[in-house]
């Protein structure tokens, strides 16, 4: 207390004070923000390091850990293993197929649920997010339901309407679109967020568009869209990076298959580090999940120069 | 400077605390306890509510019986290999466990279990021809981490209403009458029955409408294999360098499975199966007449209280049983070894855990109780779970040809199965044969093999 006192009656001090006040300032700052700091540290930092340098030995719980230099990387990129370059090709799919239809099913709902004349408003949107409080092993267990091939309701529904009906997540070909459209049901948050951009967009540019004579889709490109791209930018780097990580729809509803058609990445991970214990290897594999996700995240930043308009113009 | 003294001792203690971890579990085996000296064992296992209640009051009987041990029993309801694993990396394992094989066979080859043989060794009570012969897990020559928790093996089980209704025969029982193949298709053909009326056999029979099937199996390892063993097949060679179910025996057999769901009809296909209702309420719905499932299943089906019988599965060259099971072992950690072989003794002994041996869940591990005749009628006759015969299909079966399964002696077992077994849901759908399926993982299964247990 002292010192927070003694630095705000110390403001017009000569400047060698005031070097030594910043630095009682910075240090009261970090106390303050110890708990989170520590927290980062324990939980978070020196886990990674300590995977980073596990994933250099052939640590497997039990034995004596020694250092075997890139071994465990060599392994997965040379092929010698059967799993790592499958569930890398279906989680890039998966990544591929789920973040473009999740955004652009977010976005379409946001747009709808800001529109004025839409009567209870509040309502939808109460609709729309409530999928996404449900817990993840809940909701997989009704989509579980929802799939299931011979009493599942969508194939109940299709079979009233007389149209073909599928295998979902139980052929090879169709559980990744199956778990694609699961997880548009959960796209909740992204359109809260959209929502918020929309709303922040300035009435009067809509104003300008109508006195100009333009029409609905006149605003919708020339002023939502292009208002809206940090929004979608943000959406669109979260998307990719919990795309990568998705785990639990493999862990409850497939175990990775059919055929290992749905073996996730993460899920993979897992089976290599709790099933099977090879530890060293499972930290290798989260290694490259997290330079994969990186660089794809640096991509997108380095194009967002071209695209995200920014108040401040390019 | 600062930054380097803080990075320095973050190195240093992330060090430390990973020799931490190995160090957990090599502690010096402190002397035997004094025997009147109180000693706690920290024990965990798995399992049901059923198997839970009678692994509690096995625990109280043996406090009883040994007043000098406390047992720190833990019932680990879900996440099993989780939480040993995290167990064992804080080196706070318990002294004895149930383990998954998964684990068990790398964690021994770590030295992080006991050797049961030395232990047995040392006690002039018990001789490891006690037990039966099949259940031992060996990872080294002379070195074993003990036999199942309970002997489990593959079998028959069918609704006896059904088979009157149908007028067949009921399936044989000993394995010297067991049907040959076409025999067995025969029967199934005749108790699959279509939404009209129409059984398997009949040109009328409808494949797309089955009200009745005359035979479900699973599609996991113990079914196939009974079959792959019947045929003289094998998971991999006798010497362990080579994947073998690609070749002529195993893939016979599995494409004989396959045929059941896609070519005669007789078994609900992989999604067919979703709506037959498991364990004994398949049968006792009519669903389907006979089932290839474990004997555990008995426990269901004696509490359903409906007519069902046991048989012996058919063979294709010679009628086998597999056996399975996951181990009760004690860790090398332990500063207890022979309070926890104690405990190991009573767990082995059915005397200890009737309750759960005559309800049908578990077979007794030791031989006696299958060839003392006061044993056995403790609990393979008078009971609903264990029907007329039982002591024939199931009981002198597993004895006498009961063959240890795949994770018994197959190294790397775990990461096999996840290839494999993935790449016969194609078989089972019929899209491919098995003999297409299997020739295209053998060349990456046979990079996953790395050797044969049991010595």
């Amino acid at each position: 207390m002292r010192n927070i006192l003694a630095i705000s009656g110390n403001k017009k001090h000569p400047s060698g004070s005031l070097a030594r006040n910043r630095k009682q300032e910075v240090l009261i700052g970090v106390l303050f923000a110890s708990p989170a700091i520590l927290g980062f540290f324990i939980f978070i930092f020196i886990p990674m390091i300590a995977s980073l340098i596990i994933s250099f030995t052939d640590y497997a719980l039990v034995n004596k850990m020694q250092f075997i230099g890139l071994d465990n990387y060599a392994g997965l990129f040379n092929g010698s293993d059967p799993f790592f370059y499958k569930s890398l090709g279906v989680t890039t799919y998966y990544v591929l197929l789920s973040t473009p239809l999740c955004l652009l099913f977010a976005f379409s709902m946001a747009v709808l649920l800001n529109n004025d004349s839409i009567r209870g408003k509040a309502v939808f949107r109460t609709i729309f997010y409530l999928p996404t409080l449900i817990p993840v092993v809940a909701s997989s267990m009704i989509w579980l339901w929802l799939f299931n091939p011979d009493m599942g309701l969508i194939n109940t529904i299709l079979r009233a309407l007389h149209l073909p009906t599928g295998m979902w997540i139980y052929d090879e070909n169709t559980v990744i679109p199956s778990i694609v459209i699961m997880s548009l049901w959960t796209t909740g948050g992204t359109m809260i967020i959209f929502l918020a951009g929309l709303q922040g967009i300035p009435r009067q540019l809509y104003e300008s568009v109508e006195l100009d004579g333009g029409n609905a889709a006149h605003k919708m490109f020339y002023v939502t869209i292009p208002l809206m791209t940090p929004t979608i930018f943000f959406n669109l780097v979260m998307g990719l990076i919990y795309g990568f990580q998705v785990f639990a729809q493999a862990y409850i509803m497939t175990e990775g298959g059919p055929n290992n058609a749905s073996l996730f990445y993460v899920f993979y991970l897992y089976r290599t580090a709790f099933k099977f214990s090879k530890m060293a290897k499972a930290s290798a594999l989260g290694w490259i999940l997290f330079i994969v996700i990186a660089l794809l995240t640096l991509v997108v930043f380095k194009t967002s120069k071209d695209w995200v308009h920014t108040e401040g113009g390019k | 400077m600062k930054k380097t003294v803080f990075w320095i001792g973050l190195i240093v203690l992330l060090f430390t605390l990973l020799s931490n971890v190995n160090a957990g579990g090599d502690q010096e085996k402190s002397g035997k306890a004094g025997a009147k000296e109180v000693v706690t064992l920290k024990f965990t296992y798995w399992g049901g509510p059923d198997e839970k209640t009678a692994v509690v009051d096995a625990i109280k009987g043996f406090e009883n019986t040994y007043d000098w041990i406390k047992v720190d029993a833990q019932h680990i309801a879900g996440d099993y290999d989780t939480k040993m694993a995290t167990m064992i990396a804080g080196g706070t394992e318990p002294d004895i466990a149930y383990l998954n094989l998964g684990q068990a066979f790398p964690w021994a080859d770590a030295n992080k279990l006991y050797n049961v043989y030395d232990l047995i060794a040392n006690d002039p009570e018990m001789d490891k021809s006690d037990f039966l012969d099949s259940i031992w897990y060996n990872w080294a020559p002379g070195k074993s981490f003990g036999t199942n928790s309970a002997v489990e093996s593959m079998a028959i089980f069918y609704n006896v209403d059904m088979f009157e209704e149908a007028g067949v025969p009921l399936p044989p029982a000993k394995a010297e009458d067991a049907w040959t193949w076409d025999e067995f298709v025969h029967v199934a053909q005749q108790l699959t029955i279509d939404q009209n009326g129409n059984n398997a056999l009949s040109s009328g029979f409808n494949p797309d409408n089955i009200k009745q099937f005359g035979f479900q199996f699973s599609t996991w390892y113990a079914h196939y294999m009974t079959m792959v063993y019947s045929n003289g097949g094998d998971y991999i060679s006798k010497d362990g360098s080579k994947f073998t179910l690609a070749e002529p025996a195993a893939v016979e057999a599995i494409q004989k499975l396959a045929d059941l769901m896609n070519v005669y009809h007789v078994s609900p296909s992989a999604v067919q199966a979703k709506n037959i209702p498991g364990g004994a309420a398949g049968l006792q719905a009519k669903k389907v007449a006979m089932k290839q499932d474990g004997q555990w299943s008995l426990l269901a089906l004696g509490n359903s209280g409906m007519n069902f019988g046991v048989g012996v599965l058919p063979k294709l060259k010679k009628s086998v049983t597999l056996v399975l099971g996951a181990p009760t072992v004690i860790f090398s950690s332990t500063k207890h070894p022979d309070e926890a072989w104690l405990l190991y003794k009573y767990l082995a002994d059915a005397q200890n855990v009737l309750n759960l041996v005559a309800g049908g869940l578990w077979m007794p591990i030791l031989k006696d109780w299958y060839t003392k005749p006061e044993l056995v009628s403790k609990w393979a006759e008078g009971n609903p779970a264990h029907p007329e015969g039982y002591k024939d299909a199931i009981m002198r079966q597993t004895l006498e040809y009961g063959v240890a399964g795949v994770e018994y002696y197959v190294m790397n077992w775990g990461e096999l199965d996840s290839l494999v077994n993935p790449a016969l849901a194609s078989v089972w759908l019929g899209k491919k044969t098995a003999k297409e399926a299997l020739e295209e993982v053998e060349e990456k299964a046979n990079t996953l093999v790395t050797g044969r247990y049991g010595f």
